[in-house]
């Protein structure tokens, strides 16, 4: 049961990190692109602008690499 | 590094000033930059002619290369402007623009005439075998229709009603066309004629127009009469072709130097609106790179003598904010230049982050990829990258960046015993530091990377705002480092890797200076080191990045056995290494300019600096003799 608790928290770790991602870089992706149209020079701040929710996903799997991690030394 | 600039004055008779900027030209150092004197944003109405006629004179000579069809300039900056008689020069653009303006005219009008009849000829060649029968009506009328593809249904409702309206005066003839269109020629009695013309119109069957310039309606005459003018214009072309190839070869040469010429004289006009004149002198004003100032007092006494002086300007006397800014890397960091002139450039009196970038950058992206075999297939893809670049070009420099992370990737690589993923394992490579298995001291390895990472743009902050005499920042910035490096010492404490009994001083030492950090900075001092510590966690990406692909890399290489035929297995797995790789590039690449970007530089980076521009000669911006050799 422990195990099986442990496997849904990883999963959400990194799925409703993965969701948050998406819906920042869904919003931000299009705007950064309606910029560049006007402004082709503003490329390397909507690359970073684009970049910055990673962060979410990435320190989701993290954390979801290190409850997995737990639950192999536990198992 | 960011070259150290010298502010200078030179000044002179203002008969002089024209000589000054020609020798200032051929030197290309000087950033002229406007005097700070009462008067010398003035704007002078002879300035402001020379330079509309200079324009207009450019404008006919790029019109007369666009049309000669010569944008490719062969080396004109290689030779040196010929300094034409103005009026003659102006006559000469102008008269070689038309003519080529009116050799391109013809040849447009022969080509769009041309096309139509191209069109028109498929209509008639399905009618050709009509050309040798007798006409029944000689005198009559013919209408040229084309149908929409599938209408076949209309085909018959044209006939029947052109059969109720005009009995069996008319003959309809249909063939189908390649396009899946009907030609449909329709031949009427001249009483008739009318008629027909009447019903198309009141039935919406748009009649396609006659060959203009053929003078000819009947189709028994016209299809020879449509290939003779395709003839025609073809030899029509070739002789336009011919004109245009010798006025190019004529006069290509002369209009790539005058343009040459002309773009000088424009450089020289805007660095002359920046100029000091009274009514006996001029006086100059503008930055250079230190070590040049005494070649270029030198170039100008040699040349002008020593009516024309020049003098360096106190650095008390200037501010850095408007001094412009300009690198000096050594050759192993200069490509690196690409990666931090994506940003704004550095005030004049920061750092310059390049080679900082040139060393953490290709360490980031192999640490992330950190395989032998993407690696390989990254240095093949950098090695192609530079055999098709020019030395100099920002190609060559992508091409030497991807080399320098091609190598990291593939020393890292070795490090981690990865190739293909666990494929490494398979020919033998060893692993120092299995990322695989040691995914808890992996994630350390990169925490502590960004510690370093921060502490290092920290480090610079402080001495950057030291040397710009911003104190209490470089205070503040200090004391950032030392609570980040107490910090450090107090966790390593509290897990005993330290001596326990370092952990309370190092607490008290921590709490002393963050009392005085914000008694320096104020409470956005807390802000500022909350996102510090966060920018360090941000570092954890490298090892999600560098696990992820290293996952990605084990799953195709277990598609070899799971998918029944090991032939097809294989495939998989090498679409699947391909989609890899490709991430591979992507996503390192994006973090680890993320990690600079946002991480490193947000510690330091003052961006806002002007770039340096010297006033030098115009340089086209490719140079080849081939199109002219073509033309």
């Amino acid at each position: 049961m422990e195990m099986a608790l442990l496997g849904l928290a990883a999963a959400l770790a990194i799925g409703l990190t993965a969701l948050a991602t998406a819906w920042a870089q869904g919003r931000i992706g299009p705007a950064a692109a309606a910029s560049l149209v006007e402004k082709p020079e503003l490329w390397t701040t909507a690359v970073i602008l684009i970049a910055i929710p990673e962060t979410m996903v990435i320190l989701g799997f993290v954390v979801a690499v290190l409850i997995l991690l737990r639950a192999g030394a536990g198992g | 590094m960011i070259v150290r600039m010298v502010r200078v004055r030179i000044a002179g008779p203002r008969s002089l000033l024209d000589r000054t900027l020609a020798v200032l030209q051929d030197v290309g150092v000087l950033h002229v930059d406007r005097p700070r004197l009462s008067d010398a944003s003035r704007p002078d109405s002879t300035l402001i002619r020379r330079r509309h006629h200079v324009e207009r004179c450019l404008s006919d000579v790029e019109a007369a290369l666009d049309r000669l069809q010569l944008s490719v300039d062969p080396a004109a900056a290689a030779n040196p402007p010929a300094v034409p008689s103005a009026p003659a020069a102006v006559r000469r653009a102008r008269r070689v623009r038309r003519k080529a303006e009116a050799l391109a005219l013809a040849m447009s009008s022969l080509e769009e005439e041309r096309s139509l009849l191209l069109r028109y000829r498929e209509f008639f060649q399905v009618f050709e075998a009509l050309t040798q029968q007798e006409l029944t009506w000689p005198d009559g009328q013919a209408f040229y229709v084309v149908l929409r593809a599938g209408s076949g249904s209309a085909l018959t409702e044209l006939r029947r009603r052109l059969e109720d309206a005009v009995g069996g005066e008319i003959e309809l003839l249909h063939r189908a066309l390649s396009s899946g269109e009907w030609a449909v020629l329709i031949l009427a009695s001249a009483g008739a004629a009318s008629r027909v013309s009447a019903l198309l119109v009141a039935s919406r069957v748009e009649e396609l127009p006659a060959p203009p310039g053929i003078g000819e309606k009947n189709l028994l005459r016209s299809l020879p009469a449509i290939k003779s003018r395709l003839a025609q214009i073809l030899r029509a072309l070739r002789a336009l072709d011919l004109d245009r190839r010798t006025l190019a070869q004529k006069e290509g040469d002369w209009l790539f130097r005058h343009r040459a010429f002309l773009r000088d004289q424009l450089l020289q006009l805007d660095a002359r609106a920046r100029v000091f004149t009274a009514e006996y002198l001029f006086v100059i004003e503008g930055w250079l790179p230190a070590p040049r100032l005494a070649d270029l007092e030198q170039r100008v006494r040699s040349a002008i003598g020593s009516q024309v002086v020049v003098s360096a300007i106190g650095t008390e006397d200037w501010t850095a904010g408007t001094t412009p800014v300009a690198f000096d890397n050594p050759p192993l960091f200069r490509p690196f230049e690409v990666l931090t002139r994506m940003l704004p450039l550095p005030k004049y009196g920061t750092m310059d982050p390049t080679p900082f970038v040139a060393i953490f950058f290709p360490a980031f992206f192999g640490l992330m990829l950190g395989d032998v075999g993407y690696g390989l297939m990254l240095a093949v893809l950098a090695a192609l990258l530079r055999l098709k670049s020019e030395p100099g070009s920002t190609l060559r420099s992508v091409s030497t960046v991807a080399l320098a992370c091609s190598s990291s990737a593939i020393a890292f690589g070795v490090f981690f015993g990865e190739c293909f993923g666990n494929f490494g394992a398979t020919i033998g490579l060893h692993p120092i530091f299995n990322r695989e298995e040691a995914t808890i001291p992996f994630l350390g390895l990169s925490v502590a990377i960004g510690v370093v990472h921060i502490l290092l743009g920290l480090v610079l902050a402080s001495l950057t705002a030291w040397r710009r005499g911003h104190r209490r920042e470089a205070v503040g910035r200090s004391l950032a480092l030392s609570m980040l490096i107490l910090t450090g010492l107090s966790l390593l404490a509290a897990l005993e890797v330290l001596p326990r009994g370092l952990f309370t001083p190092m607490v008290v030492a921590t709490l002393v200076a963050f009392t005085v950090l914000v008694a320096l900075e104020g409470v956005v001092a807390l802000v500022d080191l909350l996102s510090t510590f966060g920018h360090i966690l941000s570092y954890a990406r490298i090892m999600a990045l560098g696990t992820a692909s290293l996952m990605m890399a084990i799953v195709a290489n277990e598609m070899i056995g799971a998918m029944g035929s090991v032939v097809i297995g294989a495939v998989f797995a090498l679409l699947f290494h391909l989609v890899n790789f490709a991430l591979g590039l992507f996503s390192p690449t994006i973090h680890a300019l993320r990690l600079h970007y946002v991480e490193f530089f947000g510690q330091f980076f003052s961006p806002g600096g002007a770039e340096y521009r010297p006033l030098g000669h115009w340089h086209p911006p490719a140079s080849s003799q081939s199109q002219l050799n073509r033309a």
